[in-house]
């Protein structure tokens, strides 16, 4: 098994099980095992991965890869040490970022649901063409590659988030505004969209919105 | 000192192999030397249908690689 | 070494000697003696109870005397029998007194009455892999070693950066155990000297790796400043060369070519001084903290006994002598050599030599290949599906390694109470035959299903365990390793109580994901038993004619109309071998050898299929053909660069090495009638764009020079050079062009020499401009030709075969090995081999010793009728399947493939291309393709568990609150 084949549900099904950070171990970049250099998937995955903890208010922080050879115990020794470190210092996943409990849930299930979708966009227009570190670096430095997680991902799983909620019973506006900390205006949108893709509707009656 | 001996025919030779099996310890290839070229020599008789007897002077086999840290030029570990 | 341990065909004496031998090839008869370990090899666990009670200390053999052992002692932690020996030095030995360790062995594994005890083996061929004796320093106190503490040799130093060497990987110099801040090391020591008691030859791997030290040291101690007194740095290697450029652009190293001699010891602080000489500074002292000497490679220290034993010749250094055609061959028939037995080599050439030996045991004895090898029977395997996971955990003490930091009885108890787990117990050694039977026992007498070995890295043992299984009649995949050594004990040793509680974590998580394996299926594929060369050169025809000799019908592809490749230029060679004669008689060979099919003229159109099933389309005159073959050997060989630079082309003076020899040969006189000769080094090659060494072009210098000079001993030769790369014995002759009088002028890349055509008295000639470094002074010098030592590129259709054949390329466009130090000959897709200088630039006599490798490790396939292919690798679920070709953009492999099912198209995976490593089970939108082994069912619920604990200590918590 490569660490080309960590996925993002193992990610993130780690940090719904209160793990506070995760850490990838791969080869050494360019001395694949396997010739495949798998490992840059993974390299691929971690800093999408990293951008997403950012879009939904978590510490990219807690996420980690790092490449070395069986040979350098000692500096895996000194890394796991500084993870171990730096998770400490950022303290409880959610809490120590302002999410309570349940929006934290809430959120991972809502990204959870996106794994199938995120790994068709990452094939068609994350992907980064050359197989190296700095090539890497400097696309996941990129603005226009940060609009685009934006656009692709953010957007629909700001949409993810709703149905989710709707999913226990109808809210209204104000209800899911206070749920997901984001303005009504904002959930309103998100909404209107939700409805133009036939995906709930308004209760007149209740005033509130409902999963289809 | 070993005295070279005129070839044998085939067939003689595959004869004189069935008559002496089961003779004490009977096998193809000895490989003296337990460090890492006796240990591929060995592996790589006994993967094409040899019976090898490895024999190594030291306690262990390993010889002098075993004693690296590493090897060059890629730093990956010897033991 | 536990491939070797744990292969049936293979029987290990260890601390044994050869007393004698006789007989002839085919039916030798040696007699061995087997020197008391007073140990009784069946009943040591090596629990290292007696070590630990041991009360002699003694200098650690293995790591150089730099630290102390006990008189009973392991040799090393990874040692091959893992077992214990008794020393010398044991008091009961010498006095009579103690027996200490009789007393505390749990085992009786304990016997003073050992004898040296002789075995008599027969057998048909010999292998003599004896290896090398490191140049002791000590015996002329070179540097003050011996005299002064902070000298120590290379070999010392080694065992310093290990983790298991005396400082357990820390740097402490052995005067105060102080950390050195300021090292040396100096090159050559005890190699390229003529004087009494060292070596005239040079030792071919020191150069590298001491740039391997430094760089390590450096990764030890960033602030550590290093110095290198060396004279040529060579680094003629593969890889080698940015290797060394690595080395030299760390921070704080300074790489110094000067001669070294010893200054002082100052006694306050043990430091030592070195004097030595640069251009601009002239001679300066300087103080270190430590000395390291790169010491050389001696022969092998009973290499004169051996010979005697063997009746065998030693050359003139006192290593093996051999054939210059076959570097494996000694002079008795059926006694092979190989590795540096041979002469100074690295561990590449001394891995493909043992190939090569071992290819030619087997054309010796093919015969009688396969009669005495035992092929394992197992239990017919019982049928799990459907049933209840009833697990059974072995919990490993490993003596006193996993046992001594976390509390075993208690986590037996915690795994007791686990769901699915019907069967607990922990094991002093999980790996002895004793424990490997109780697990036997308790999987029938339990009736367990999945089995869970809670002991140390799945790396080594994982197949003995999965053996067990199989011996037990479970699916071998059915068993987990959990690895609460490496990853628990060994990393927390100090805090015995977490450390007991990860343990338990992990088995936890283990747990989990045992209870959802499932019993998995290897594949047998039946092996085709004909083999493919490409390349009719040299190491084609080699390898192909081994192959043939060894019983297998093979196919030797060649692009050209004739065979003999690049070597049909070289006429002879530093050794004296004639080349075009060896050609000529391994050309005919091959023609008559009734297996070998050749073709000439010959190209490839296509390559498909899969290890022992391949299937290439060849196109020639005679029309298109489609083999069908079991193995690919590539030798498709190189080419000499055409130089841009100096001149070439635009005049006749201008030559390349290659033209020159073959004008040589031919005692051409325009040739031999001239006076001055100037050659450069390193044209094409060393450069930004060829960041690498060709190396054989100094030797080949040289052998040219030295030709010039036996033709026209008047003859005025010169040779510009960067760094003189003649390893090994090649030296000798290097030294022996300068007693001839060949002036050797060394050049820097930014003050390249520079030429110019200049006509004078109606005679044209080379002007050649060079600065000297060590003068700093500009020489000019008129030559009547001008021979440029011009790089070796790889072959013009490297990429496109590589394409075809899917193998990768390395950076500087020669095939890319699986492993550069312990594969050699293979590339990582299976079925397929390498060879020759395909694989990177290489001396005859190297690729013959390569070709011959390659032909082993091509029987290794051959031989079997079928391969088995791992049960661990990816499969479709073809009605999840969305046909989006994710999975296939992730295999470089090329394993998978579309087929109609039905209406519609699914992705299928050939299992016998597939290595498992997953990705495209990591992109699949739908989860349609799965990595069998490693599920996503079965990670997740091993992460599922890893949370558990926090859960059920929330419950407890809540539960003692109410």
């Amino acid at each position: 098994m490569c660490s080309g084949r960590v996925d993002l549900q193992f990610i993130l099904r780690a940090l719904m099980n209160n793990m506070d950070g995760v850490f990838i171990g791969g080869c050494r970049l360019g001395e694949c095992n396997y010739t495949t250099q798998g490992n840059y998937y993974a390299l691929g995955l971690v800093n999408i991965c990293r951008k997403l903890f950012q879009k939904i208010g978590l510490n990219p922080e807690r996420l980690e890869i790092r490449f070395m050879s069986s040979a350098e115990g000692i500096l895996f020794v000194k890394v796991v040490k500084d993870f171990i470190h730096k998770i400490r210092e950022l303290g409880p996943l959610g809490e120590s970022e302002g999410l309570s409990q349940d929006l934290l849930n809430l959120k991972l299930q809502a990204l959870a649901k996106l794994v199938p979708y995120i790994r068709l966009v990452e094939r068609e227009r994350l992907r980064v063409p050359e197989k190296s570190e700095a090539a890497y670096r400097e696309f996941f430095a990129r603005e226009d590659v940060d609009r685009l997680i934006d656009e692709l991902i953010v957007e629909k799983l700001n949409l993810s988030e709703i149905m989710l909620l709707l999913g226990h019973g109808p809210l209204s506006t104000a209800e899911l505004s206070e749920r997901l900390g984001e303005k009504p205006s904002e959930v309103l949108h998100h909404l209107s969209t939700l409805s133009r893709q036939g995906l709930v509707r308004f209760d007149l009656e209740q005033k509130k919105f409902a999963a289809i | 000192m070993i005295k070279v001996e005129k070839s044998v025919p085939l067939k003689e030779k595959i004869h004189q192999f069935f008559k002496d099996q089961g003779k004490g310890k009977f096998g193809d290839v000895m490989v003296l030397g337990g460090g890492i070229s006796g240990i591929q020599a060995s592996l790589d008789l006994a993967n094409a249908g040899f019976k090898v007897y490895l024999v190594e002077k030291s306690p262990s086999l390993g010889g002098k690689m075993a004693q690296l840290d590493k090897t060059f030029p890629t730093n990956d570990c010897s033991t | 070494m536990v491939e070797a341990d744990r292969h049936t065909n293979i029987e290990i004496f260890t601390y044994t000697e050869v007393e004698s031998v006789e007989g002839q090839p085919g039916d030798f008869r040696i007699t061995l003696t087997k020197k008391p370990r007073y140990i009784i090899e069946d009943k040591c666990t090596g629990c290292t109870t007696c070590v630990e009670n041991c009360p002699v200390l003694i200098p650690d053999p293995y790591n150089q005397g730099l630290c102390t052992s006990k008189a009973v002692h392991i040799y090393f932690s990874l040692a091959v029998p893992l077992i214990t020996y008794i020393d010398e030095e044991c008091l009961y030995l010498k006095e009579k007194k103690c027996k200490i360790c009789e007393a505390v062995c749990g085992n009786q594994a304990i016997d003073f009455t050992q004898k040296p005890e002789r075995v008599e083996i027969k057998v048909g061929a010999v292998v003599l892999a004896p290896g090398f004796e490191i140049f002791n320093p000590g015996l002329k106190n070179d540097y003050g070693y011996g005299r002064l503490p902070n000298v120590i040799t290379s070999l010392d130093f080694e065992r310093l950066l290990s983790s298991t060497g005396p400082f357990e990987g820390e740097i402490r110099r052995p005067s105060d155990g102080r950390h050195p801040k300021r090292i040396a090391w100096v090159q050559c020591v005890g190699s390229r000297r003529v004087t009494p008691g060292d070596n005239s030859y040079c030792s071919a791997v020191c150069c590298t790796y001491t740039q391997k030290q430094v760089i390590l040291a450096k990764e030890h101690d960033a602030e550590l400043e290093a110095t290198i007194f060396h004279n040529d740095i060579r680094s003629y290697g593969k890889d080698f060369e940015p290797y060394f450029k690595r080395a030299e652009n760390l921070p704080g190293v300074r790489f110094i070519r000067s001669y070294v001699s010893l200054g002082r010891e100052i006694p306050e602080t043990n430091n030592v001084t070195l004097r030595y000489a640069t251009p601009d500074q002239g001679v300066k002292e300087e103080e270190f903290d430590l000395v390291v000497l790169s010491v050389g490679l001696n022969p092998p220290a009973d290499a004169l006994k051996l010979a005697e034993k063997f009746g065998l010749q030693l050359e003139p250094h006192g290593f093996c002598r051999v054939e210059p055609t076959n570097p494996v061959a000694t002079n008795q028939p059926g006694i092979f050599v190989s590795g540096a037995f041979q002469g100074p080599i690295d561990i590449p050439e001394s891995v493909f030599g043992a190939s090569g030996a071992s290819s030619q045991c087997g054309e010796l004895l093919n015969y009688r290949r396969g009669k005495l090898v035992k092929e394992k029977k197992y239990p017919e395997e019982k049928d799990v599906l459907g049933q209840e996971p009833r697990i059974g955990v072995f919990v490993c003490h490993c003596g006193a390694n996993i046992g001594r930091v976390i509390n075993v009885p208690e986590v037996v108890e915690y795994v007791k109470r686990l769901p699915n787990v019907v069967h607990a117990q922990e094991q002093l050694f999980s790996c002895t035959t004793n424990a490997a039977k109780e697990i036997i026992d308790m999987v029938q007498e339990k009736e367990l299903n999945r089995v869970i070995i809670a002991a140390c890295s799945p790396r080594t043992l994982e197949p003995l365990f999965q053996d067990t299984l199989k011996e037990a009649g479970l699916n071998q995949y059915l068993l987990e390793m959990t690895n609460i050594r490496e990853h628990c004990s060994w990393v927390h040793a100090k805090e015995k109580e977490n450390a007991t509680e990860k343990a338990k974590d992990l088995i936890r998580m283990s747990v989990a994901r045992t209870t959802v394996l499932e019993p998995l299926r290897e594949i047998e594929l039946p092996v085709n038993k004909t083999a493919l060369v490409l390349g009719g050169g040299i190491a084609g025809m080699t390898c192909a004619l081994s192959i043939a000799r060894q019983g297998h019908e093979v196919h030797l592809v060649e692009k050209d109309s004739e065979l003999g490749g690049v070597a049909r230029r070289i006429h002879y060679t530093l050794d004296g071998m004639d080349v075009q004669s060896y050609l000529s008689d391994l050309r005919s060979k091959v023609y008559e050898h009734p297996l070998i099919h050749v073709h000439t003229n010959s190209e490839i159109l296509e390559a498909t299929g899969y290890v022992g099933n391949f299937v290439t389309r060849v196109k020639s005159h005679r029309g298109t053909a489609g083999i069908k073959h079991g193995a690919t050997v590539l030798a498709i060989g190189s080419r000499e660069y055409t130089p841009k630079e100096y001149l070439y082309g635009e005049t006749d003076k201008v030559l390349t090495q290659l033209e020159l020899e073959e004008r040589l040969a031919t005692q051409d006189e325009g040739l031999t009638g001239s006076q001055t000769f100037v050659m450069i080094q390193c044209v094409g090659c060393r450069n930004e764009e060829r960041n690498y060494c060709s190396r054989v072009c100094c030797s080949q210098a040289v052998k040219n020079a030295l030709k010039i000079k036996e033709l026209n001993p008047e003859a005025d030769v010169y040779i510009l050079y960067r760094d003189m790369r003649t390893y090994g014995f090649r030296e000798d002759y290097y030294r022996e062009a300068s007693e001839r009088d060949v002036k050797f002028i060394r050049y820097e890349p930014d003050r390249a020499p520079r030429v110019e055509l200049v006509s004078q008295g109606g005679k044209e000639f080379v002007r050649v401009a060079v600065t000297e470094e060590i003068v700093g002074q500009e020489f000019g010098i008129d030559a009547d030709y001008l021979v440029l030592s011009s790089a070796v590129l790889p072959a013009k259709d490297a990429e496109a075969v590589s394409q075809l054949f899917k193998v990768t390329l390395g950076p500087d466009g020669f095939f890319k090995e699986a492993h550069v130090k312990l594969r050699p000959v293979e590339f990582s897709t299976e079925g397929v081999y390498l060879c020759g200088t395909a694989h990177f630039p290489k001396h005859i006599q190297e690729v013959i010793n390569q070709a011959n490798g390659a032909a082993s490790r091509v029987l290794t396939l051959l031989s079997h009728d079928t391969v088995t292919s791992s049960g661990a690798i990816c499969v479709v679920d073809e009605d999840k399947c969305v046909a989006c070709a994710a999975c296939m953009t992730a295999c470089v492999y090329g394993a998978i493939e579309f087929r109609t099912v039905g209406e519609r198209k699914a992705a299928m995976v050939n299992p016998a291309i597939c290595k498992g490593d997953g990705l495209c089970n990591a992109v699949c939108p739908t989860g349609a393709i799965q990595l069998k082994h490693f599920t996503d069912e079965e990670l997740l619920s091993q992460i599922d568990a890893a949370g558990q604990e926090e859960i059920e200590e929330e419950m407890e918590k809540a539960v003692a609150a109410m």
